[in-house]
């Protein structure tokens, strides 16, 4: 219990230096400017900011009651093409909509779809209600206990999200990136 | 470089346009934030990676790859509590009659 503890403490501290050094990082990028002064500044804003966070960066894990997950323990590596393919997957569903909207008939079929996806990490969810609503044609209207209302655009874009069998790619990406089931 | 820019630059143009467009056709709350909330995202992105490829490497293009990230981080959490907040008081969602 206790070499846990001190690890966990060993781990929070780790963190706190580096999101201080990263906060210092982006304020010099803004600043831009080289000088005593600004340079100080900047180093007992990002300290103090991240002082501040501390407390907000320790999530409760959503089905383990109890249990509690570092906000900044991601799989970092595994989320680069992760991006790449969202960024691509914007592009392509923002075109589909802009086809709907210009299409003088605008065959659209807006419905509310459910479906459940438990993963125990809140970040996870957040990454997946996010991706959600950046692509086009569907909406996170509400997460509770896992459960997603989606507000899609097309039957289409529903079904791509919650298939009447199994799961959508979105769901199952995510969960990979997690390592959920 | 310019006309990879100007490429960008009419890009987003375009999906600004269409989200106006989309906004003004559709027929009730959330079809409309479909329209306003996505098609700005990727019209604004890409308008303000446009002006960073005219603007050269520097550190003012760096800053506004910046506001690209915080857009995408942003913009749909807005969508989010909106459409949230309309589902929670109640607004029926539109659908197409004559099925």
């Amino acid at each position: 219990m206790s070499v846990n503890n001190g690890t966990s403490r060993r781990a929070e501290l780790i963190q706190f230096v580096v999101l201080s050094l990263a906060l210092f990082v982006f304020w010099f990028i803004l600043s831009g400017r080289t000088d005593a002064k600004h340079i100080i500044i900047g180093i007992v804003t990002a300290i103090v900011t991240s002082w501040i966070c501390r407390p907000v960066l320790r999530l409760k894990s959503t089905t383990n009651r109890g249990e509690v997950i570092a906000a900044y323990n991601l799989p970092y590596i595994k989320l680069i093409p992760y991006i790449f393919w969202l960024l691509w997957e914007v592009v392509k569903a923002n075109i589909d909509v802009a086809l709907l909207v210009l299409n003088p008939k605008m065959p659209i079929e807006p419905l509310m779809v459910k479906f459940k996806k438990s993963m125990s990490n809140p970040v996870a969810h957040a990454l997946l209600a996010n991706s959600i609503t950046l692509t086009p044609g569907t909406i996170t209207v509400d997460v509770q206990d896992g459960v997603y209302t989606i507000h899609a655009l097309t039957k289409s874009a529903a079904l791509s999200l919650a298939p009447e069998k199994g799961e959508g790619e979105m769901p199952t990406r995510v969960g990979k990136l997690f390592n959920e089931k | 470089m310019k006309f990879v820019a100007l490429f960008f630059l009419l890009g987003g143009f375009f999906f600004t346009t269409v989200a106006a467009i989309g906004v003004i056709r559709f027929p009730d709350f959330y079809t409309r934030l479909h329209a306003s909330g996505k098609g700005d995202t990727l019209g604004v992105a890409m308008s303000i990676i446009g002006l960073a490829i005219y603007n050269g490497f520097n550190l003012i293009s760096l800053k506004l790859m910046f506001i690209v990230v915080f857009i995408f981080l942003a913009n749909p959490i807005g969508t989010h509590v909106l459409s949230r907040a309309a589902y929670r008081s109640g607004i029926k969602p539109w659908v197409r009659k004559g099925e």
